[in-house]
């Protein structure tokens, strides 16, 4: 099981370390590996922009007060070369989903979107090419 | 061009195929035409009425993308989704028929610095980071390639937006008129089976490469793009610019090879992560 978590951890590095190509910057550059998160919170606005997919989200903090995070992922081109639209993520706006990211380093409520859970139960993940394990919450 | 009788007539039916092929192709799959066209002819290409050889088609994207794969749960079914980047462009070092290359630009002395500095701090300073223009040649291949007699056609798909060329290649003068630009202004020409495009006329803002190769509005670029025995395209680009170099630069030469997604616009380019940046680790891009 270890294994299998170091893995995954792996084969999200490489998904986010080879987005950088388009983006230019290094992972490290922004964002912190160490502070990969869960967020439940409902989806506000997608836009589907180069150099990479934004997704904003209002969650609600520790202390129960609305937090508007704002998540960056892999490219439109890429999405779309994987048979995902923009209407695939706009389907969300206005309910609650769950995802995972990886937290910006200067501590801002900015993340790499890794995987959304939308309400229905259905998901999409950013894996790595060679990665066989299916990553679950 | 004179041909001989055979020839032209197989370059007839093969043109009339293709308009065949063509207009069945615009009602299914657009880009298909571009697969079916170079390949029609075994080990030989397609030629246009004039002999030359076709390199109109619909051609692979030239920005590297994430090689990762998607995952979708859908209704309890799991599905994976692979990114074949096995098409995309490959660079090659032992491409037929490409000139002799050099990894890097031969920078005059007092511009040496400025090229390391602006390589260092590429991810801040880089004008392609930030959404703009690559130009020529740094955008590399066209997407889709139309060639018509008189003129030849880049269509282009960037981060940037979806710039174009018109290439004449019926012996017009330049525009005398033309305001300098990223992409500059080409004359196209036919060395044998080569198609040769030369351009002048650009703003000095853009990169000719990654690396922070800077220039001055003096370049000059040659690019050139011919198809290889097994029907990709090649497309190799070398730079002149007396003012920052020494000498004309070769880069490598990129295979390309057919693609069959369609041709479309760009979303919008809108960088945010600049003053996110706590360091200057980068990649290369193209």
């Amino acid at each position: 099981m270890k294994n299998r978590v170091v893995a995954v951890w792996l084969g999200l590095a490489v998904v986010i370390a080879a987005t950088s190509l388009m983006a230019h910057h290094s992972p490290s550059a922004i964002f912190d590996m160490k502070k990969k998160v869960s967020l439940k919170g409902s989806v506000t606005k997608v836009d589907w922009v180069n150099p990479h997919i934004v997704i904003y989200m209002d969650a609600k903090g520790d202390d129960g007060n609305v937090e508007s995070w704002k998540f960056e992922s892999n490219p439109p081109r890429w999405f779309t070369k994987v048979g995902v639209t923009r209407a695939d993520f706009a389907q969300a706006i206005g309910q609650t989903v769950t995802v995972e990211i990886v937290k910006a380093i200067d501590g801002s409520k900015y993340g790499y979107l890794q995987k959304i859970t939308f309400p229905n139960g259905n998901q999409l993940s950013l894996l790595e090419a060679g990665q066989t394990e299916e990553v679950r919450p | 061009m004179k041909l001989h009788l055979g020839t032209r007539a197989a370059a007839l039916a093969a043109a009339a195929l293709l308009s065949a092929s063509l207009a069945y192709s615009q009602e299914k799959t657009p880009s298909a035409t571009a697969v079916n066209a170079k390949t029609s002819v075994a080990g030989e290409a397609h030629r246009t009425a004039d002999g030359h050889p076709d390199l109109s088609g619909t051609w692979t994207f030239g920005i590297d993308l994430p090689p990762g794969d998607l995952q979708k749960v859908v209704d309890g079914k799991v599905i994976r989704v692979h990114y074949d980047q096995g098409a995309r462009h490959q660079a090659s070092h032992n491409v037929p028929g490409a000139l002799p290359w050099e990894p890097t630009p031969s920078y005059r002395p007092e511009f040496q610095e400025k090229v390391k500095y602006l390589e260092a701090n590429e991810s801040k300073v880089d004008p392609v980071f930030y959404c703009d223009k690559p130009g020529t040649p740094r955008i590399g291949s066209p997407r889709k390639i139309i060639q018509l007699p008189t003129e030849t056609i880049f269509l282009y798909e960037d981060i940037s937006g979806d710039p174009y060329r018109v290439i004449p290649t019926d012996g017009r003068p330049r525009r005398a008129d033309a305001n300098p630009s990223a992409y500059g202004d080409s004359i196209g020409h036919w060395e044998k089976d080569v198609f040769v495009v030369e351009t002048t006329n650009f703003v000095d803002d853009t990169w000719f490469g990654e690396n922070g190769y800077m220039h001055s509005d003096k370049m000059r670029v040659i690019e050139r793009l011919w198809l290889t025995p097994d029907h990709n395209l090649a497309y190799q680009a070398t730079v002149e610019d007396p003012v920052v170099l020494t000498k004309p630069w070769t880069n490598f030469a990129r295979v390309i090879p057919p693609n069959n997604d369609p041709i479309e616009e760009s979303p919008k380019c809108k960088e945010d992560d600049g003053h996110r940046l706590l360091n200057l680790d980068h990649h290369l891009q193209r």
